[in-house]
């Protein structure tokens, strides 16, 4: 089957979820893939920041494709076409990258989350996004925690990424979901682990990590200060390509890219 | 007295290349001298008129400091040679040396030692060879020092491994360079413990999940209708996925 659905998610906030998502995302369609971004985080979304999607001239949203009142088409965005201000998302001209916002208006928030939404529209959906888009990959940024909007995600999807920070606290969180998934048998789960202090070898927290859930930790990326500084003004991996951070990003793509 | 003068000979450094028969013409030109503990051999500064083949006993190789105290640099053993050096490049002695113990010593003067070297090509030949040799191996040492320098510095110790150093025979001049070989190799192995040592000490985080808080979050999510049906309609969806 053409176009996989590959979910990131993470269980609690402040991960870096969603520069994850938009980075990994970037790197993939720089591999020359066709790619999407649903940002399915409706509660609190904000990866189309990243893509220097400006809010004022968002169009139609998620929420109306939800609630019937737009078509995919209408949402989609090519983030090739128009990739915004930065030296990094300039990278992305001519790359078939695109962009499926959330509505970030408190009405519509509220009215998703008052009637919830519906498996099958949702996966409808997103297979009408490959479609219409003829896509290779749609990611999926996803709500933290393990709400009903992110179960269904979980259980459409064909690859998921838990992003984790090396404490307890997102170990304990992420064993769930681990679970989780493992129960709706998603084919393949694979673990990132983010702002892990430098002073600690990564190696070992990789293989640590690996023995608790047995499951394949695609990278370890180190807690940076230029990354804080960039915040979401730039595409991080693609601005600074030979940053530590950025080089181990680019490992997971590969996953990706092998993920049967 | 040591009864096989020539045998002597042969094993020290400076003869080793020469044939029995320029040994023997060697051998016949010296004179033996001996030493009683703490007596001076040379003097640092001296003009330089002979040279010496230990034959038995040691001697401390000595040179002041600032202060006028003295400093060992070296220590001499049986079948080595003192002061040829300042013999060839007729310079006044660089050190002293002091007999340790009893020593006995064959004195070659620089006149007969020139003499030599004028009438016997094959003495000169021999003595050229061993200087040769030692500057070979000096060179083969240190372009091992070198290439090992180079591997450290970029945190590569597997030469160590591939590695064992000869370990030092008496302290002749090539096995000088020999003990710079192995001194650096065990300076390399200190380094690579400390690097590991420090690697260790980083501190590991632990990793602890609460299996039993574990299991009830996984039940409370599981346990509901909405999960029920969800389940049912993923595996649904992955059948019509898996059919094409």
């Amino acid at each position: 089957m053409k176009g996989k659905i590959v979910s990131i998610h993470s269980f609690r906030g402040g991960t870096g979820k969603s520069n994850v998502t938009a980075n990994l995302a970037a790197q993939v369609a720089m591999t020359g893939k066709r790619v999407g971004v649903v940002d399915t985080d409706i509660q609190s979304p904000g990866i189309h920041v990243l893509f220097g999607l400006d809010e004022n001239k968002m169009g139609k949203t998620m929420n109306d494709f939800l609630h019937g009142k737009a078509t995919i088409r209408e949402i989609g965005f090519s983030v090739g076409d128009h990739p915004g201000e930065g030296e990094g998302r300039a990278k992305l001209v001519g790359s078939n990258l695109f962009l499926f916002p959330s509505s970030i208006k408190g009405g519509e928030i509220s009215q998703i989350l008052r009637e919830g939404i519906d498996f099958n529209l949702l996966n409808e959906g997103l297979q009408t996004t490959i479609t219409e888009f003829d896509l290779d990959y749609l990611f999926i940024d996803t709500h933290p925690g393990l709400n009903e909007e992110t179960l269904l995600s979980i259980a459409t999807s064909d690859v998921l990424i838990i992003i984790l920070r090396p404490d307890n606290q997102d170990l304990q969180g992420t064993s769930v979901t681990v679970d989780i998934a493992r129960s709706l048998d998603v084919p393949n789960l694979f673990l990132l682990v983010n702002k892990a202090l430098p002073k600690y070898d990564f190696s070992v927290i990789k293989k640590d990590i690996e023995a608790q859930f047995e499951a394949t930790v695609t990278g370890v990326l180190p807690l940076s200060f230029d990354m804080a500084e960039n915040a979401s003004k730039d595409l991080f991996s693609l601005r600074y390509p030979d940053h530590e951070w950025s080089k181990s990003l680019r490992g997971v793509v590969d996953f990706v890219l092998a993920a049967k | 007295m040591s009864g096989d003068i020539l045998k002597q000979l042969r094993e020290t450094d400076f003869f080793k290349e020469l044939s029995d028969d320029a040994l023997q013409a060697v051998a016949a030109e010296g004179t033996v001298r001996r030493y009683a503990e703490g007596e001076s051999v040379m003097r640092k500064g001296d003009a330089a008129d002979s040279f010496f083949v230990i034959l038995d006993g040691n001697l401390k190789i000595v040179t002041q400091d600032a202060k006028g105290d003295e400093i060992i640099i070296n220590k001499v053993q049986p079948g080595e040679t003192v002061g040829e050096m300042s013999l060839i490049d007729q310079r006044p002695r660089s050190a002293g040396a002091v007999a340790l113990e009893e020593v006995e010593a064959l004195e070659l003067s620089k006149d007969v030692f020139l003499e030599l070297l004028t009438e016997r090509t094959d003495v000169t030949l021999g003595i050229l060879k061993g200087y040769s040799n030692r500057l070979r191996f000096s060179t083969t040492y240190i372009e091992k020092v070198i290439d090992w320098s180079q591997k450290t510095a970029e945190g590569d110790y597997s030469f160590l491994e591939n590695t064992q150093p000869m370990l030092n025979r008496a302290g002749s001049d090539d096995d000088k360079a020999a003990q710079l070989l192995s001194a650096f190799y065990s300076m390399v192995r200190k380094v690579k413990a400390r690097e590991e040592g420090l690697k260790q000490e980083l501190e590991r985080l632990t990793f602890e999940i609460d299996q039993e808080r574990r299991k009830r979050e996984f039940e409370e999510i599981t346990g509901t209708e909405f999960y029920a049906q969800l389940k049912a309609q993923a595996k649904a969806l992955r059948e019509r996925r898996a059919q094409g």
